[in-house]
């Protein structure tokens, strides 16, 4: 028995049987999404793991404290300024009170108390990391002549008037801690180009770490909750114009991604349905084939999702669009095989003969039509991005399930009683199209080629340029409060760029301390020879436990009572305060019972409190495991092309050091040549595939040439289309030519298969046209509605498939059939009367 | 911090008697910062000799020291302590140079940026020569025998972290003769100054180039 016979008879005479599987199918996916969904927010998924920046970006986006930093500024009208300025501590007071703040920063902590007691109690660990040579000289203040030199010099600069006396003997009364600070001074550096306030003084930026303990998406949408309600009353007791508190950051970009989501699930899925019932029903006006088109898309996209979380274990948020493309591409199978089916029933075929016909002459077109589609996807593998990969991965099993569902399951939805209408409009256009083409299929080429080949040279001509997108705004969601904070931000703080970010992990503390010495003399090296502008390094940050020892021995030579005496001396002569050096004698009792070893060499971040606003900078150096840090450096200009980032690859690290180098910008340029590769490699490899299959499949040259020129021709009117249009590519739009190339090259198979074996061309040939013309549109609004998702990626895909695809229609039905009519004619034997 | 510049800065201004006090309306107040301003329309500098004594929290003992000042509109000037601790102090408007001759040492710092130290200079100048005082400050006047005290307070916050009072004191002729400060810190500069002059100032007065083998440090780090 014939697969055909077999399906017309199941579906007929077993129906029973076949809702029973078809239930049981329907139940495991269901069962499997239940208890086993779960959603990946991670953007970085989208880009290609096997790239040591993305890998370097996904560490610092996970294990830093930046990922519960988030950052707020307050934006004032350019009149209320000094309002800002007395408003903002207002605001940070009220920021600090939130039960979801660990520690707020507004301000250099220099400049406050607390921020001078908490630095002197690093002095300590910091000064005894100091190079021998340095520690030496720096203890040497503690002589006695040394420092009653020192107090008459600050003396005579109090009278002068100069604000450095009070700063100098506020934050160090021995004249220790500034140098024993001054590595750690030195590497803030890069600090002073991220001001907290704007030059035009209307934006003030307020750093925030949350104590949020989760993560995840759900977590990060709590958080966000509290933060938006705090953000309404915030401005309590704002007596300016408008006042806008904004907030960006990773949780808020997050809860923003995870919400869209659900917009971008409903909208494109919605949209996708909508337009392709349409479609559908425009093209049949019937309401039950119409609901077992939706129920079977709806079973392939169940199963393909449930297979999907099988095989990955989770599902990344670009995989939302793959039931809006599923919908649109499955579709195709059901208008084809319906078309099919209404015209043997028009013919006179009773139902289960008209099902056996309709899967016998379209069933192998559809599985090649699957199968192609499903390589095209399958493509997606070869980029080497999570997110795609499970994208291409479903979409390909659900392809070929809805071309098993299609000439199965869908069935359950005809009736025999059910009979085609009698008035087709669009058969009759479809029909009176084909006639004429095969009159005067040159009259039609002679229109249609031009056009095509005019695209084709825009296509190819660099001066129209294809814009290529790498840069991070092209990777933003479209509606985004956390985007749109931080570009007014940006806006208002045009100071710098974004940094290369070098990542080491160390196994220990003395090598730590070793790579980072080797890296900071190496940067600093390269910053007085003008290759990098800045850097900043936790060198200061990362003690070596030898040092250490060593100097803490070398501490021990020194006369504390005879220091102290000194200093008692030098105090009473100067006319100081006893109370300004009160700090500066609990540090001597600190040194010398170290010195002794009485108390051990305090570890400076348990010396840190908690909310100290140090730890703002040290969480910019170190991860949650110490032994995890990363350093800054900034280049003379933005990172913007594969170039410079190959020169920084080359410049940055340092022998014996394993450093990762990343960043968002170093990142994307990295992934340029990849995008590239994409684009024309794996593209290629499509085409190529496409190429031999069809060979196979009609075993006809010049029929090969012409399905091959109008894959060519479609191509090259979408890259026009894009170029006159401004769509930019990006990083991942690029993917869309495989898909087009995949999927464009299946109505040209319906078409010309039909073509090779007509007897009745205009009967046959209509009878196809339709359900292709049918199936094109339905996928065009299948791939168009993506184009309505928050998800930037994910429109930017769809629009450029929507637009490819257009092309492919328009060239599969203007250009493939006319040529194939001159190129092959055929004995025009329409006698039968067709309804229409 | 940074606020101690113009803390002690602002010790440079001049002294005067306090006798009873007649307050002024606001618009007599208008009126007479309108007449000051007129006074000095016409001879933008001035230069005199200071007194000053400091109540500093950092030491046990006021601190008292003279020398002379010179200003020129809108923001240069220049500074000379003598004594025991002589300093020289000299602002272009773009640099603020500190030299200490006995220590052969001199800080530079980089104003413009919205310092703190701006804000410091920003009150230092005002007091020297009043113009657009009311922009920065609330300012209340009293008549003083045949003399005025203009009392500032504030307006800016980046002011307000550097100076709590400002207490000038104006002769007949309207000649600064007293100025006192109080810091938030509680520090209290008390500045009167003598034979006032607006005799052309030489530019070069307000330039400053440090001697050969001078240390020269950046406390700012700008």
């Amino acid at each position: 028995m014939s697969y055909s016979k077999f399906i017309a008879r199941l579906v007929t005479e077993r129906r029973g049987l076949v809702w029973l599987v078809v239930a049981l199918l329907a139940g495991a996916s269901l069962y499997v999404l239940i208890t086993r969904m779960t959603l990946d927010s991670e953007v970085l998924n989208l880009l290609p793991g096997k790239f040591e920046s993305v890998q370097g970006l996904k560490v610092y986006n996970n294990d830093f404290a930046q990922t519960r930093e988030l950052t707020f500024a307050l934006a004032c009208q350019p009149n209320d300024t000094d309002k800002l300025e007395e408003f903002a501590p207002i605001f940070a007071e009220r920021l600090r009170a939130q039960p979801w703040t660990t520690r707020v920063l507004n301000g250099s902590p220099m400049e406050t108390p607390e921020g001078v007691h908490d630095l002197q109690g690093l002095a300590v660990p910091l000064l005894l990391n100091l190079e021998p040579q340095d520690f030496s000289a720096t203890i040497s203040v503690l002589e006695p002549a040394h420092l009653q030199a020192r107090l008459r010099r600050l003396h005579g600069e109090i009278e002068a008037g100069s604000p450095r006396p009070e700063f100098e003997l506020q934050l160090d009364p021995l004249g220790v801690v500034a140098p024993a600070l001054k590595p750690f001074a030195g590497n803030a550096g890069l600090q002073e180009g991220e001001p907290l306030v704007s030059p035009d003084r209307t934006l003030r930026v307020f750093l925030v770490v949350t104590n949020q303990e989760s993560l995840d998406a759900f977590a990060c949408q709590a958080l966000m909750v509290k933060v938006n309600a705090f953000r309404k009353a915030a401005g309590a007791g704002w007596d300016g114009g408008r006042l806008q508190v904004l907030v960006t950051g990773r949780s808020a970009y997050v809860a923003e991604i995870s919400l869209s989501m659900r917009h971008d699930i409903v909208v494109t899925l919605l949209g996708s349905i909508l337009l392709v019932g349409a479609v559908f029903f425009v093209g049949f006006r019937r309401w039950l084939p119409l609901l077992g088109m939706g129920f079977s898309l709806l079973l392939c996209c169940l199963v393909a999702l449930a297979v999907g979380l099988l095989i990955f274990g989770e599902l990344n948020m670009v995989t939302i669009g793959m039931c809006a493309i599923l919908i649109g591409l499955g579709v195709d199978f059901a208008i084809l095989i319906f078309g099919r089916y209404q015209q043997a029933r028009n013919e006179g075929s009773a139902h289960a003969p008209a099902i056996e016909e309709a899967i016998s002459k379209l069933g192998r077109a559809i599985f090649f039509g699957a199968l192609t589609t499903s390589v095209g996807f399958l493509a997606l593998l070869l980029g080497g991005a999570a997110g795609f990969t499970q994208l291409g991965v479903l979409i390909a099993i659900g392809i070929l399930v809805a071309g098993l569902c299609m000439t199965s399951v869908f069935f359950l939805f005809t009736r025999e009683r059910s009979l085609p209408p009698r008035h087709d409009w669009i058969f009759g256009l479809v029909r009176l199209y084909v006639r004429r083409m095969l009159r005067a299929p040159a009259l039609i080429l002679w229109i249609a080629l031009p056009i095509l080949l005019g695209l084709f040279a825009v296509a190819i001509i660099p001066q129209i340029p294809l814009i290529f997108d790498a840069s991070t705004k092209s990777m933003e969601p479209k509606k985004s409060d956390a985007g749109y904070a931080l570009n007014a931000i940006m806006t208002a703080m045009p100071t710098r760029w974004e940094p290369v970010i070098g990542i080491v992990r160390a196994p220990n503390e003395e090598q730590l301390h070793t790579d980072w010495q080797k890296v900071e003399a190496h940067w600093r090296a390269l910053r007085e020879a003008g290759a990098i502008k800045d850097f900043s390094t936790p060198a200061a940050l990362a003690l070596s436990p030898r040092l250490i020892e060593e100097n803490r021995k070398r501490l021990g030579q020194i006369d504390f009572a005879g220091t102290r005496t000194a200093l008692q001396s030098a105090i009473a002569q100067e006319g100081f305060s006893p109370e300004t050096f009160t700090a500066g004698f609990a540090l001597l009792d600190r040194l010398q019972a170290v010195a002794k070893g009485t108390q051990p060499v305090p570890d400076w971040r348990k010396q840190l409190p908690l909310t100290s606003s140090w730890w703002f900078l040290v969480d910019r150096y170190f991860a949650a495991d110490p032994l995890l840090s990363v350093g800054f450096a900034t280049t003379n200009k933005p990172v913007e092309t594969h170039e410079q980032k190959e020169k920084l690859r080359e410049i940055l690290p340092v022998a014996g050091v394993r450093m990762t180098l990343s960043g968002w910008s170093f990142t994307l340029t990295d992934l340029l040549p990849w995008s590239h590769h994409q684009l024309i490699l794996i593209s290629a490899l499509m085409a190529f595939f496409d190429a031999f299959l069809l060979a196979v499949l009609y075993r006809d040259l010049r029929l090969w040439l012409i399905q091959i020129a109008t894959l060519v021709l479609a191509v090259g009117a979408m890259i026009a289309t894009m170029k006159l249009a401004i769509i930019p590519l990006n990083l991942l739009n690029v993917l869309a030519f495989r898909l087009v190339l995949a999927i464009g090259v299946d109505y040209g198979i319906y078409v010309l298969l039909v073509w090779q074996k007509a007897q009745d061309v205009e009967h046959d040939v209509a009878g196809v046209l339709k359900p292709v013309a049918l199936a094109g549109l339905t996928a065009i609004a299948g791939f168009g509605s993506l184009g309505f998702a928050n998800n930037p990626t994910l429109s930017g895909l769809g629009i450029a498939c929507a637009i490819g695809l257009s092309w492919s229609l328009f060239a599969t039905i203007f250009f493939t059939l006319p040529a194939a009519a001159i190129a092959e004619p055929k004995r025009d034997e329409s006698s039968r009367i067709v309804p229409g | 911090m940074i606020s101690k510049l113009a803390f002690l800065s602002l010790l440079l201004i001049a002294s005067g008697a306090t006798i009873s006090a007649e307050p002024l309306a606001p618009n007599d107040v208008k009126a007479l910062l309108e007449k000051i301003r007129a006074k000095r329309v016409g001879a933008p500098q001035m230069q005199a000799d200071f007194a000053e004594q400091k109540d500093v929290h950092l030491m046990n003992k006021p601190i008292s020291s003279t020398g002379k000042v010179w200003f020129q509109e809108p923001n240069k000037f220049r500074r000379e302590v003598k004594g025991s601790s002589p300093s020289i102090t000299v602002s272009d408007g773009a640099t603020l140079w500190i030299f200490y001759p006995k220590f052969q040492s001199a800080e530079k710092y980089s104003l413009g940026k919205r310092s703190p130290l701006d804000a410091g200079i920003a009150a230092l100048t005002a007091a020297l020569n009043l113009e657009h005082v009311e922009n920065s400050y609330h300012i209340t006047a009293s008549k003083q025998g045949d003399g005025f005290e203009l009392l500032l307070a504030p307006r800016n916050p980046s002011l307000k972290r550097l100076l709590k009072t400002f207490d000038i004191h104006l002769n007949a002729d309207l000649q600064v003769q007293r100025t006192e400060m109080v810091q938030p810190n509680g520090d209290h500069i008390a500045t009167s100054y003598t034979n006032e002059s607006r005799a052309p100032i030489p530019g070069s007065t307000f330039e400053f180039t440090p001697p050969a083998g001078t240390n020269v440090t950046t406390p700012l780090g700008r």
